[in-house]
């Protein structure tokens, strides 16, 4: 109580991060990952493609250009594949090798690193920061730490504005930004994208992965003993120990960690991977990285830390390959090339007949019956189209449109059309098939059904 | 695991309580999301505006909002227990609870012969 009372809290105080910088195969796995994901995203929406900006989510118009092709809300199918492709490869890949997501891939991994390069540019390596962030506030203090915050604002500011840019198309976006006329809701999603980088790169960092993210804690639920994992080879390093490089580990009854603590130091989330698989490892194999190192000063064997898997380190057989990881590929390459051959293969033609509600039908002079219909016709093409309308089934129909079916790219249109028929067609319900074919591209054609209503004489 | 120990007779075990929090609160929620929502939009108008090639009455309309809602919002309390159910532990100042972080040290100070001079 007196603790309490004298301000010392009862819970033990966690301790900030500051990794060390770390170089080697991983750490440039991910400056390639970081620079192919970020290049993507700041730079996809500057590209044109077809004299359409190359990824654009137009919501206001419904229409989603991703590279050249048009998706449209009925094509929402694609939406619901994509989402089970990405849930199915979150399996797939975390069963094969653990974390790769979390390590390389995931934006709050990727943008945290870009603010780390940031901050390491300004106030420079590991003990400075440490040095800085525990020194009184002087000139060179306020100099550096408002360096920082400039670069890491204008950063984030530049990613809002090209999030903002997925939705709005940048090059209007960027001209409106010069002229000082951007929209309230452009401002504020620019705002509160760039707000929410800057927190989450800046400041929340390993939090985020540690107390936020529901991945690490379903991650047991996807591993099994064959999962490649970031491990800890307890055999060959315990007991751990510092020596002299001249010493012999062996005679000492040494193992070959030399205790220097560098994986922890490097670590973003600052665990020790010597205590075993823990859920805060986001896999960044920065602790391969750096020990491997010092197994190459020490001139041991790399691989003290390595991934592997649970069977291979109690020399039980398992193989990498196994039928859940067989089950899982197969399922994605289906789901994949299916959505691929559906996306490629789509008709860019939506056509639907509406009856007219008003009137069942019409007698004409001449013994002619007349049923009204709306077409409601979109032509979901990049290309202006002209349509022939056939009716398949039936050579008595005569149709009259009330314009010709020449629509626009990506136009929508509703065209009355009146269909007539010979009494001598039928009595009652007369079912149509009526085609739709682009005279220019025979292979744009859909066919949809009608029903045209004729007058019932009874006693004939 | 529900420690059977710590369970009171007569009481809900945490586990029941937080099943039953879950479904009460995302049941408020999507009443609350149900009766906000419809106040401001005419299911019948969104058999117009529909891309789906069905048409609904108002009444499943009503009824598949509340169920969509209900499900979103049950989805959401109940990942919210797991995650603070299954977050780290809480450290105790007198070395209960959790382990004490990893203790580092500089890396050459048990191996004077480790250089690091190219890695800092």
């Amino acid at each position: 109580m007196t603790e309490q009372a004298s301000g010392e809290s009862l819970y033990r105080k966690e301790p900030k991060i500051y990794p060390r910088q770390v170089t080697g195969r991983f750490a440039r796995l991910r400056v390639v990952a970081v620079w192919v994901l970020l290049g993507l995203f700041y730079l996809l929406p500057w590209i044109r493609i077809a004299g359409k900006q190359s990824v654009l989510f137009d919501l206001p118009a419904r229409k989603f250009y991703i590279l050249g092709m048009t998706f449209w809300p009925q094509d929402f199918v694609y939406l619901a594949l994509l989402l089970i492709t990405a849930g199915l490869s979150l399996f797939f890949f975390t069963a094969l090798a653990g974390r790769l997501w979390c390590g390389f891939a995931c934006p709050q991994t990727v943008w945290t690193e870009v603010f780390i390069w940031i901050e390491r540019w300004v106030e420079g390596e590991r003990q400075k920061r440490m040095k800085l962030d525990a020194a009184p506030w002087n000139a060179e203090k306020i100099l550096r730490k408002s360096t920082k915050q400039f670069l890491w604002i204008v950063f984030a500011a530049w990613t809002g504005f090209t999030f903002v840019g997925f939705f709005t198309p940048i090059r209007e976006l960027g001209a409106n930004v010069l002229s000082l006329s951007m929209g309230p809701w452009e401002t504020f999603w620019t705002i509160f994208y760039a707000f929410a980088t800057y927190g989450n790169a800046g400041y929340l960092r390993e939090q985020v992965c540690k107390y936020m993210c529901p991945y690490a804690r379903f991650q047991s639920a996807m591993f099994d003993k064959d999962t490649l994992i970031i491990s800890y080879d307890s055999e060959r390093g315990e007991p751990r120990g510092g020596r002299r490089k001249s010493l012999d580990p062996q005679e000492a009854g040494l193992g070959d960690c030399i205790n220097c603590t560098l994986c922890v130091q490097v670590c973003p989330t600052g665990i020790d991977i010597r205590d075993g698989l823990q859920y805060e490892c986001i896999a960044c194999a920065a602790c391969i990285d750096v020990c491997d190192q010092v197994m190459d000063k020490m001139e041991y064997p790399r691989g003290l830390v390595r991934y592997t898997t649970e069977h291979s380190l109690k020399h039980k057989t398992g193989h990498v390959i196994r039928p859940r990881i067989i089950v899982y590929g197969l399922l994605l390459l289906v789901i994949i090339s299916g959505t691929l051959w559906g996306m490629t293969h789509r008709v860019p033609l939506r056509a639907d007949l509406i009856r007219d509600r008003n009137a069942l039908y019409r007698e004409l002079p001449g013994d002619v019956v007349e049923n009204v219909y709306t077409l409601k016709i979109t032509n979901m093409d990049n290309a202006p189209h002209r349509y022939d309308m056939l009716v398949l089934n039936n050579d008595s129909v005569d149709i009259d449109l009330s314009r010709p079916l020449e629509l626009g790219p990506e136009e929508v249109a509703g065209i009355s059309v009146r269909l007539r028929l010979p009494k001598s067609a039928g009595q009652g319900v007369q079912h149509l098939d009526i085609q739709l074919q682009a005279s220019d591209d025979p292979s744009i054609r859909k066919v949809i059904k009608a029903k045209a209503m004729m007058p019932i004489e009874f006693g004939k | 695991m529900a420690d059977k120990s710590r369970e009171i007779p007569g009481r809900w075990s945490q586990r029941k309580r937080d099943i039953g929090t879950s479904l009460w609160v995302a049941f408020l929620a999507a009443c609350v999301g149900t009766f906000v929502i419809f106040a401001v939009l005419d299911p019948e108008a969104l058999n117009e505006a529909w891309v789906l090639p069905w048409e609904m009455s108002s009444r499943l309309a009503y009824s598949l909002g509340f169920l969509f809602l209900y499900c979103v919002s049950l989805v959401a309390s109940a990942l919210t227990t797991f995650m603070i159910r299954t977050g780290p532990k809480r450290g105790h100042a007198r070395g209960k609870g959790k382990q004490a972080p990893p203790t580092v040290q500089a890396p050459e100070a048990e191996n004077p012969d480790l250089d690091l001079g190219d890695w800092r």
